[in-house]
């Protein structure tokens, strides 16, 4: 290798040098960071749900015939409702729920172990009829679900005792630790309300799957859900019917009751909107960092090129004395692999620069070193790649050119 | 002399086509994705009432738990929003020049039409300040009255767009429309007002449109209605009953006073503190007192409506365009030094080297200045695609002047700041090295 005389070619054009070496250094801390902002906003709509997302259909009910004010008909009417989905062609099952999973709207109270002090945890719960478990497709992992009698009993009747519940894994990991949840009692705390655990269910997002800390806390409690306002229900369709299903949902809710407006839509696009930034982002992000790239690939070609123009003459001086032109081509590698190194040692320094510089003014995450690595290797392999060219010209040069005056 | 000096820049840059083009792409480039990230800052961050923020003030008062704050990371916050206790009782206040509790609601509205079916609204109860207080303007009509405010009358302003589709884009003032189980007569139309932020109500969707209906707050308890946004609570209330709803602690509804002067503000302030030691008395709000009187953009900032992310866009985007002016020294430095024994002979014949400075930077501006026309225009291009795929609004990013100057300052920046380093070069050129050679 010609280390020592690529070396001092170098230093004889400190200002290209330090040109391409700063170019590459700042393109490595902005890629660098983006990546790592893609990522972190990419972990957070594709961690799973843990929900039947894909056969899942939402039916959004709003009531306006004034005989829809009174509670008893509302609750024939969902009964009626639920009769006629579960009937249709295709429908796996159905569930009236008091609001929908990943949709970013719902409802979240407190609650921790009775007879502890602990600070209540964020419970964010749903409201459920029968058929939720086969709805939602979660899995039952330890107790039971809830009996015909628990989902037919109001509240009231409860005179104050605990109500039946099931809760996710993360959220009894939370609230009750290792200790088995099961037969447990939670309470707010005011002790005013209070459940028991009947069953635990694994993963179940509940409707801020964009929270990092909380998405996986979902309480069920069996009841009569939705209210004069407003109501929805889960349908759930087989895997091959979910758009024959989707077309027949409307007809069949007004089918029972006209007097309200319907909506329906998957929980997929649910989900979809939910994340629209997220997405959004991520496209931005992916596209400055393909331009990015591409820039400085230009720049080290047209700076490489201009290196080749300006010493024609050295090179045909070397291949008039016998230099081969893989040597001329492996010249000018090591010279950008000289330049290129430097940038990127400089650039360490950048990328966490510019990553402390954005987790201060907009709680950017931390940068892991593996990323860091990862990018400054695939941005050493493209200046390689992008030096290659002019590289490949530098060794058409004839060594004739040598015995030219300009 | 700067007419001749750019005269030359252009007809130096025809002469090598294809390297200029490149340099001006290479702006462009930069150009476009800085000026995009700025813009959308710029908008995310913009005063949405010029000129009245600063007297337009959210009200809040701490009603919650006794044994813990509204908010565990930021303890000594009180709730965001108020309850409808708090609003009745602080609308009694006449410090205020206007003032208007509001919350959003969402109402079925049955068009005339048999054929058509009811639709659901999105509808602003507020009060009839709230139209003056925030310049709303108005197309047809006005704000209801102070008799149909103190009547709790069923009157209606519509937006534009409802206007349209209930009435086919005709003045629809002195027109009923049926509004969930009652009749409703219009008053007034607004004219298209779209606020950014919408900061009114940031609580519920600070980039969400204004509603489509506005009526009064005092139909609240007679139609029981409630609000479509967020409801916090801390305390169970007992009862299915509407009325205990209205008395319970529950959080819902959004207060704003306009307060002109310093002698108002501090007035109001004492307004306050004597409502919370009066409810006190009553046993409740038992929190110790704390009271915010934010004007707009305080309250904005508290709210953190500039999402961080547009920070983090912000600075890329400028280190982006770094990137691409530091692209362009290499190859200026290149098409400078390439021309050396011209300037060489310009300089023997008597320029001076600030002339050959200047000329050369002057040459860097055109490109920059040029790259900088196709960058914005490429901007506004991916600020529209951006409008897609964040919101249905498509109007939300756009450029306005500040942002074209933005563009251009941006655009003048960059080619200083690749044409610095190579016109320095070319001005030290020595000539005498020129003139022997050639």
């Amino acid at each position: 290798m010609e280390l020592g005389p690529v070396f001092r070619a170098v230093m004889y054009q400190k200002g290209r040098f330090w040109l391409v070496a700063l170019e590459v250094a700042i393109t490595l801390a902005i890629v660098v960071n983006c990546v790592n902002l893609a990522l972190d906003l990419r972990a957070k709509y594709s961690r799973p749900s843990g929900l039947a997302e894909e056969e899942l259909l939402v039916v959004r009910v709003e009531p306006f015939a004034p005989e829809l004010a009174e509670e008893a008909y509302r609750d024939a009417v969902r009964e009626r409702d639920l009769e006629r989905l579960r009937s249709l062609p295709g429908v796996h099952d159905a569930v009236a729920i008091s609001a929908v999973p990943l949709s970013g709207g719902g409802s979240a109270t407190g609650r921790r172990p009775r007879g502890t002090e602990d600070e209540p945890s964020t419970t964010p719960y749903f409201i459920v009829g029968s058929g939720a478990l086969a709805t939602l497709g979660v899995e039952l992992v330890a107790g039971r679900d809830f009996t015909e009698a628990e989902l037919t009993t109001p509240d009231e009747d409860y005179e104050g005792q605990p109500t039946p519940a099931i809760v996710s894994v993360a959220f009894a990991e939370k609230v009750f630790g290792e200790a088995d949840p099961v037969g447990r009692v939670m309470e707010s705390s005011t002790g005013e309300s209070s459940e028991f655990v009947v069953g635990v269910i694994d993963r179940m997002q509940n409707s801020w799957p964009d929270n990092e800390d909380n998405a996986e806390l979902s309480v069920l409690m069996p009841g009569t859900p939705g209210d004069d306002r407003r109501g929805y229900y889960l349908v759930r369709a087989e895997p091959g019917a979910v758009d024959a299903v989707f077309l027949s949902l409307d007809e069949a809710i007004l089918a029972v009751e006209p007097g309200r407006i319907v909506e329906v839509e998957t929980l997929v696009d649910v989900k979809r909107d939910t994340f629209s930034a997220n997405h959004a982002l991520v496209k931005i992000l992916s596209g400055i960092i393909a331009l990015l790239v591409f820039v400085t690939g230009l720049g080290i070609v047209g700076l490489t090129s201009f290196s080749v123009t300006q010493r024609r003459r050295q090179i045909g001086t070397r291949r008039a004395l016998g230099a081969t032109r893989a040597a001329i081509v492996r010249y000018f590698l090591v010279e950008n692999w000289l330049i290129i190194g430097l940038g990127l040692v400089v650039g360490v320094g950048l990328t966490y620069g510019l990553n402390y510089a954005l987790a201060e003014v907009a709680a950017a995450p931390k940068l892991g070193w593996e990323l860091l690595a990862f990018g400054a290797a695939l941005l050493w392999l493209a200046g390689l790649g992008a030096a290659l060219w002019p590289a490949l010209r530098a060794a058409r040069v004839a060594p004739v050119v040598a015995t030219r005056t300009v | 002399m700067l007419a001749y000096q750019i005269r030359i820049a252009w007809s130096s840059l025809r002469r090598t086509p294809v390297l200029s083009a490149l340099l001006v792409a290479g702006i462009a480039l930069g150009v476009a994705v800085a000026t995009t990230f700025v813009t959308t800052f710029h908008v995310l961050a913009a005063d949405p009432i010029p000129g009245k923020s600063d007297r337009l003030f959210y009200v809040q008062v701490d009603n919650w738990s006794p044994e813990r704050p509204w908010d565990r990371d930021r303890p000594q916050e009180p709730p965001d929003q108020l309850a409808w206790r708090e609003v009745q009782g602080l609308l009694a206040s006449e410090i205020p020049t206007r003032q208007a509790g509001m919350f959003k609601a969402n109402l079925t509205v049955h068009p005339r039409g048999q054929a058509e079916r009811p639709f659901r609204a999105l509808t602003r109860v507020t009060n009839a300040d709230f139209f003056e207080m925030f310049d709303v303007p108005f197309l047809y009509g006005g704000p209801w009255d102070s008799v149909a405010e103190a009547d709790r009358a069923p009157v209606v302003v519509l937006d534009e767009a409802t206007n349209r589709r209930l009435f086919g884009g005709e003045d629809g003032v002195g027109e009923t429309v049926r509004i969930e189980d009652r009749d409703f007569t219009v008053v007034g139309v607004l004219a298209p007002w779209t606020p950014r932020p919408k900061f009114f109500d940031v609580t519920n969707g600070a980039l969400e449109e204004p509603e489509a209906l506005y009526v009064p707050l005092g139909l609240t308890p007679d139609m029981e209605l409630s609000s479509a946004g967020n409801r916090s609570n801390w305390k169970p209330f007992d009862g299915e009953d509407y009325a205990d709803f209205l008395e319970s602690e529950s959080v819902w509804l959004q207060m704003w006073v306009e307060l002109p002067t310093e002698e108002q503000r501090q007035a109001y302030e004492d307004f306050l503190a004597a409502y919370v030691r009066e409810q006190q008395a009553l046993g409740r709000l038992t929190r110790p007192v704390n009271n915010r009187l934010r004007d707009v953009r305080e309250w904005l900032t508290v709210e953190e409506v500039v999402p961080p992310e547009a920070r983090s866009m912000l600075i890329i985007g400028l280190l982006f365009l770094l990137v691409c002016s530091i692209n362009l020294i290499g190859i200026l430095l290149g098409k400078f030094l390439g021309r050396a024994p011209e300037v060489g002979v310009r300089r023997a014949l008597g320029a001076s080297r600030g002339a050959v400075f200047g000329q050369h930077l002057v040459e860097c501006e055109v490109v920059g200045l040029l790259g900088g026309a196709v960058g914005i225009a490429l901007s506004a291009v991916v600020l529209r695609v951006l409008n897609r795929l964040f919101t249905e609004d498509v109007e939300l990013f756009a450029l306005d002047l500040t942002m074209l100057g933005a563009g251009v300052a941006l655009a003048l920046v960059a080619g200083l700041i690749a044409g610095l380093y190579p016109a320095w070069r070319i001005c030290r050129v020595a000539p005498a090295t020129y003139l022997k050679q050639q």
